[in-house]
């Protein structure tokens, strides 16, 4: 898997993900939430006391992705987007904050709360 | 796969959930567009009707098999879902959500042990629930006040 990326470079590639598939009005974009557990390290002292980290990934979905066990290479399918961060338990208000607007601004696809206010206009301005 | 009625109540019961199992427990949230797509008559290409997208919310822990849903297509929920979850991520228990709902606080303190209580309207998914409950030797009090609303 790819490395985790910075905050940043993440909302710049979910934004445009989000986007992409907002102007293609089909796919889907998963987000996932999960706490980072080290289970590498020695679990005792380390997990309980301090909160874990936050684990986000984002990723299309995309299941026409060329199967990793083949050596050939298909140039015309488009492989997978995955993108994937590390958020510190002291950065997740700052980090949700900027999520939440990435979403808001991304999933243009969802019913808009000023909709039949639009088409009113619009027909008012015809007539 | 339950749907919650309300963003609330699904809220509530992923806190709680959360609470239960904090360390194996994902959250995963799917913006989707429909994925047929019927072929639209040639008259009507004047307005085209965009095919409107959908937003699923989905709390799952792979141990006990529990899976909370919720679904909502309407932008303006978006940014008040992502900030919750933020808090949910944090670790906020179900008063800290801020929900405004006075029926929450009691369920949350209602002992040490969380439970995962009864859903409302939950179909098939209850069972496991239950399941789960028994074996982690919660007290299976049920909480009356939750179906109400």
């Amino acid at each position: 898997m790819a490395p985790h990326l910075g905050h940043e470079e993440f909302f710049s590639s979910l934004s445009d993900l989000l986007s992409k598939t907002s102007q293609k009005a089909r796919g889907s974009v998963f987000l996932t939430q999960k706490p980072l557990i080290d289970t590498t390290a020695s679990s005792e002292n380390a997990s309980s006391s301090s909160r874990p980290s936050i684990l986000i990934r984002a990723t299309d979905g995309n299941t026409n992705a060329p199967n990793p066990k083949n050596n050939k290479v298909e140039k015309k399918t488009v492989s997978k987007v995955k993108l994937s961060t590390i958020v510190a338990p002291e950065d997740l208000e700052a980090f949700y904050t900027r999520y939440a607007e990435v979403c808001k601004a991304g999933m243009t696809g969802l019913k808009k709360r000023d909709r039949k206010k639009g088409k009113a206009k619009a027909k008012a301005a015809k007539a | 796969m339950p749907y919650l009625p309300t963003s609330q109540a699904y809220l509530e019961q992923s806190a709680l959930l959360l609470e239960a199992y904090p360390n194996d427990t994902r959250i995963t949230t799917k913006y989707n567009f429909p994925s047929s797509q019927k072929p639209k008559p040639t008259e009507e290409s004047t307005t085209p009707t965009a095919p409107i997208a959908s937003l699923t919310l989905k709390t799952y822990n792979p141990t006990s098999g529990i899976c909370l849903k919720y679904r909502t297509n309407k932008a303006a929920e978006v940014g008040r879902l992502i900030t919750s979850l933020g808090k949910l991520a944090g670790g906020a228990n179900v008063a800290a959500l801020g929900l405004g709902n006075a029926a929450a606080a009691p369920v949350a303190q209602a002992g040490g042990d969380v439970e995962m209580t009864d859903a409302p309207e939950e179909g098939t998914g209850s069972a496991p629930a239950a399941k789960t409950e028994g074996s982690k030797g919660g007290k299976g009090k049920k909480k009356g006040g939750k179906g109400k609303r």
